[in-house]
């Protein structure tokens, strides 16, 4: 499952010599997911004020980001070959100045899902029935600023908002009392477990979602593998942000085609 | 004279009872002086609780979905402590807000150094597109807030417990204009927000030792006038600079950075040379910093030698 954009990825972080594989490789299917099925938004109405937001928290994560963005013409073939470049707009973190469908620049850890919760709240001062979805790392909730804000949007009634945690367990490496469901759930959000690669599931949460403007905010703990798609990435350690080798970028090409 | 904090109440309620995209979001502080806001603007006033970096990042998303964002709470922790926020989505992603703080410097005295704050106005100053301002009476506050909040800029209002005293027109308050508040030939004495109330004591303390001092009031920080210290030391070739800033980097660098050039001068920074860890009143604590009234005349005769 898109192996094509698990390609871009690999070909742009071994092209520029910067990226975290793994980590876009752990999101990618979600997003092409969204992009595909859910968020109404696109190309022509990227400014809208209509459309639904996206928010990459986990910034580094972004080179499944601009494949997806590139698969649904938001971006050029230019843009993705000039990623981490001066002549570029694309680079190790999104900027939402230049990369449009960026809807948040981020990278340090722990502030795009803040914002997503201010632009939750700001529709939901307005009246608007747009939806704002935000996706972060499980690593990134040793934040503080994430359960503030988790706090905040319970209390505030915040229907209009879903996170996504990319549940790939990097966070238990540090910290083995990961009890994700838990916490979120006594935030006071509805909580929901699935597998983040798989289509079926995917399709069967977001299609049963609902953004009742005064519901709880809701989460899905997606269960995600890190580096998923080539053998030699997927898992913990070494990889995260490893550039690979002549050799190993020929196995990963050569995975990625089959 | 009414508080800065009472004015800051009565100017959200006279500015948002006309421009529906004003949203008041407070950090736990001034809840019942701004209860007539919340009134007034029903569903665009929010107590969202004592998470000040979080707030910084709401009010982010709130001015990406076309709101203005007014962001009210203690200054060491919504700059200080918040200064990622500010820089990364303020600085960086081109958006507005209205940062608007009490408690910078010693003004919670009592309190101790966990509620001080003497770099809040340089940190700011490092965005290119931020505005600074400390109004220290309240027609300085309504008049400046008026004219800013709806530039598309990052604009800080440091709101004193101490307002200096002084009177001025509304037509007198330019955004980045100083105003001369008292005339002199012998020295001039640029002072900051509250400060002008020392400025003016010492001034009246000098007359009695036959030195005429000049006052030139700041409540604009940046944009800086330039212009008005320049003409004054131009003329009286000895400048003090008082602040309650960190003197790491405040108004006595501005200062000199207008004055560059000026042949024979001679200058005196007054402002906060180390973090104050003591308790007191605001006046004991501009005296153990060295800020006093009596601080300013015996500074100034050393400087002119008389």
């Amino acid at each position: 499952m898109n192996n094509e954009l698990r390609l871009m990825i690999t070909e742009m972080v071994k092209r520029s010599g910067e990226g975290h594989i793994p980590s876009s490789f752990s999101i990618v299917d979600i997003i092409e997911f969204l992009y595909r099925r859910v968020l109404k938004i696109t190309p022509q109405t990227v400014n809208s004020d209509d459309r639904d937001y996206f928010i990459l928290s986990k910034g580094h994560g972004c080179g499944a980001l601009y494949s997806v963005l590139h698969k649904f013409k938001f971006l050029t073939d230019q843009d993705i070959l000039d990623y981490s470049t001066s002549k570029g707009i694309l680079g190790g973190h999104p900027d939402s100045t230049r990369v449009p469908g960026a809807e948040a620049s981020t990278g340090s850890l722990g502030h795009g899902f803040p914002t997503a919760v201010g632009v939750a709240l700001g529709l939901k001062i307005k009246k608007k029935s747009n939806r704002v979805f935000a996706l972060l790392g499980d690593g990134e909730c040793h934040e503080g600023t994430i359960w503030e804000s988790a706090n905040i949007s319970a209390n505030q009634k915040l229907g209009n908002l879903c996170a996504i945690v990319d549940w790939n367990e990097s966070a238990a490496q540090l910290m083995p009392v990961d009890d994700l469901p838990g916490k979120w759930k006594s935030f006071g959000w509805d909580v929901a477990i699935i597998d983040g690669h798989s289509q079926s599931e995917l399709e069967s949460f977001f299609s049963n979602l609902d953004f009742d403007i005064d519901s709880k905010p809701k989460v899905l703990l997606a269960k995600n593998i890190k580096g998923k798609g080539v053998s030699i990435t997927e898992g913990h350690g070494a990889w995260h942000h490893k550039i690979p080798n002549d050799e190993e970028f020929e196995i990963m090409k050569r995975e990625l085609s089959l | 004279m009414k508080k800065l904090r009472q004015e800051f109440s009565d100017t959200m309620v006279e500015v948002g009872s006309n421009d529906q995209d004003l949203v008041v979001m407070v950090g736990d502080i001034s809840h019942g002086i701004l209860k007539p806001y919340a009134e007034a603007c029903p569903g665009r006033y929010f107590n969202i609780g004592i998470c000040e970096p979080s707030i910084v990042n709401l009010a982010c998303g709130l001015s990406k979905v076309g709101l203005n964002p007014v962001v009210h709470t203690i200054a060491p922790f919504i700059t200080e402590r918040s200064y990622e926020q500010i820089k990364l989505d303020f600085g960086y992603q081109n958006l507005s807000m209205n940062l608007i703080t009490v408690g910078g410097s010693f003004d919670y005295a009592q309190l101790g150094c966990s509620h001080h704050c003497y770099t809040d106005v340089s940190l700011l100053a490092h965005l290119k597109r931020s505005v600074i301002v400390l109004p220290s009476s309240p027609i300085e506050f309504n008049k400046l807030f008026k004219d800013l909040y709806q530039q598309k800029t990052i604009n800080y209002f440091r709101l004193t417990e101490y307002p200096h005293g002084v009177v001025f027109k509304e037509g007198e308050i330019e955004l980045g204009k100083a105003i001369k508040v008292a005339s002199g030939d012998d020295i001039t004495i640029a002072a900051l927000g509250p400060q002008l109330k020392n400025a003016l004591i010492a001034r009246e303390s000098l007359q009695s030792f036959g030195i005429s001092a000049e006052i030139i009031y700041y409540h604009s920080f940046k944009p800086f006038d330039s212009v008005t210290i320049k003409e004054s030391v131009s003329k009286t070739k000895h400048l003090i600079s008082l602040e309650e800033l960190s003197a790491h980097d405040g108004l006595f660098n501005q200062c000199l950075h207008s004055i560059i050039g000026i042949p024979d001068i001679k200058v005196c920074q007054m402002a906060v040379k180390d973090f104050i860890r003591g308790y007191g009143s605001y006046e004991e604590l501009c005296k153990s910093a060295g800020l006093s009234h009596e601080d300013v005349v015996e500074n100034a005769r050393k400087l002119l030698n008389r």
